[in-house]
């Protein structure tokens, strides 16, 4: 062995890390070789003497204790965050039940009461249910949580009849809603009102304004369903004008099922 | 570490039970300060839970762990534009010897541990994670992404570098009884 194969070699040897043909080349070398041998002599003092350095002891229980505190912490966020988000425990969903229950009881009540008196009561359940869903629907689509209003919107579908509340809010959602599903499941939601003008206006204007692709194509998907002819030239100018290939061939295709040429 | 990942936060008390002497010991030695490593053990296991989604189970844990401990020292100084001398990382109950009459009374591995922590702080980590983490010179490569052979170069010349401070710790005393082995007994 050469004097730098024992500089190599040293801390695998001060570590006891070397095969016992290194051990017995590299102590032979040390009997031959002053310096090595002083040099070996000195580190490996100080590889031992390392190990006289007491280490010091933590406070394991108090650290433990910190550490616990911080995990309960942490599963609670957890279990907040991985709850449902529509509650059956919610205020408003308890009071819709009771009130629910309350005109069940009536109606039925009513109903054992006398034959006749049936018909007005079922219609006034009815009444009352539609009215709970219109409620539920619009306190849902007025939440701070995007999934909370694409309820809202989705749920609008249930709701009987034609509120003028329900289509303000709808409209006002394809306006102004921040979050680009919920913008989306409006314009469908808003299919089941397509014969009011408002709406057919609202779905033109939208086709200006509307930046989204997605929600793009949905209003020209909407104007083509409803033979909107008065959205044509919200329909051009997308044909040319939007930055999206896919939106400018969609709109030359709803030009063309509206029966215009493009 | 699976089991945590897999949202059974509990589990990570386990791997502090199992875990936490070691990285204190690491950060004490690095520090030299037991205050400080305790709060840098915290805030590993801390970061652990946060970045629990990161460690990719194909690596040993522990290699993962003294990655996030290294790095929670460095951060720790970073933030406090902090200069890691012996006298200013020594707790408050061990006040640092400065008077060659202290220096007299200084026992031998009390005066190394000096000489350790004037070591500059690359050079300690090595000594720490060879000597007192047992670790391989293979697992420290890969700890610190340096080939294996720079890591036995380094660890010889930290060593060597060590013993001359300690050396020169040993030529200020008054009476010049030099009290260090001259011979390892394990040889």
């Amino acid at each position: 062995m050469q004097c730098d194969e024992v500089s190599e070699k040293l801390p695998d040897y001060l570590a006891s890390r070397v095969d016992e043909v290194t051990r017995v080349s590299l102590e032979h070398h040390l009997q031959g070789c002053a310096a090595c041998l002083q040099e070996v002599e000195g580190l490996a003092a100080t590889w031992v003497s390392l190990g006289g350095i007491p280490s010091a002891a933590p406070d394991s229980r108090a650290m433990r204790a910190r550490l616990d505190a911080l995990i309960e912490r942490e599963q609670e966020n957890q279990a907040r965050f991985s709850k449902p988000r529509f509650k059956w425990n919610h205020p408003l969903v308890t009071a819709c039940a009771a009130t629910l229950v309350l005109a069940l009881g009536v109606v039925l009540g009513r109903a054992t009461e006398s034959a006749p008196a049936a018909p007005p009561g079922v219609a006034a359940l009815h009444q009352e249910l539609r009215d709970l869903k219109q409620m539920v629907t619009l306190s849902l689509m007025q939440q701070q949580s995007a999934s909370e209003r694409l309820r809202g919107v989705s749920f609008s579908n249930q709701v009987d009849g034609s509120g003028d509340e329900i289509v303000t809010a709808l409209l006002d959602t394809l306006r102004h809603d921040t979050n680009v599903n919920v913008r989306l499941a409006s314009v469908d939601a808003l299919k089941r009102f397509a014969e009011r003008d408002v709406v057919r206006r609202a779905a033109i204007d939208a086709l200006d304004t509307q930046r989204s692709p997605l929600v793009q194509m949905a209003l020209i998907d909407f104007v083509v369903e409803t033979q909107e002819r008065g959205a044509v030239g919200a329909l051009r100018k997308l044909s040319t004008a939007a930055p999206n290939e896919t939106v400018r061939t969609r709109a030359a295709w709803g030009i063309k099922h509206l029966g215009v040429e493009s | 570490m699976q089991a945590v990942q897999r949202g059974d936060l509990a589990k990570l008390g386990s791997l502090f039970d199992r875990h936490h002497l070691a990285v204190f010991d690491f950060l004490a030695r690095m520090t030299g300060s037991r205050a400080i490593a305790e709060d840098l053990v915290q805030d590993v296991f801390e970061r652990i839970l946060k970045y629990r989604a990161t460690w990719r189970g194909d690596a040993p844990f522990s290699a993962w762990l003294f990655r996030i401990a290294r790095n929670a020292r460095a951060d720790y100084y970073r933030k406090r534009e902090f200069t890691a001398t012996y006298t200013d990382a020594m707790d408050g109950e061990d006040p640092a010897p400065g008077p060659e009459a202290t220096l007299e009374n200084e026992s031998e591995a009390a005066r190394l541990q000096r000489a350790l922590m004037l070591l500059r702080a690359d050079k300690r980590e090595l000594i720490v994670l060879a000597r007192y983490r047992e670790m391989k010179y293979e697992a420290i490569a890969e700890l610190l992404e340096v080939d294996v052979g720079t890591i036995k170069v380094r660890v010889h010349r930290s060593l060597k570098e060590l013993r001359d401070i300690f050396l020169t710790l040993e030529s200020r005393l008054p009476c010049n009884v030099t009290k260090f082995p001259k011979s390892s007994p394990t040889i």
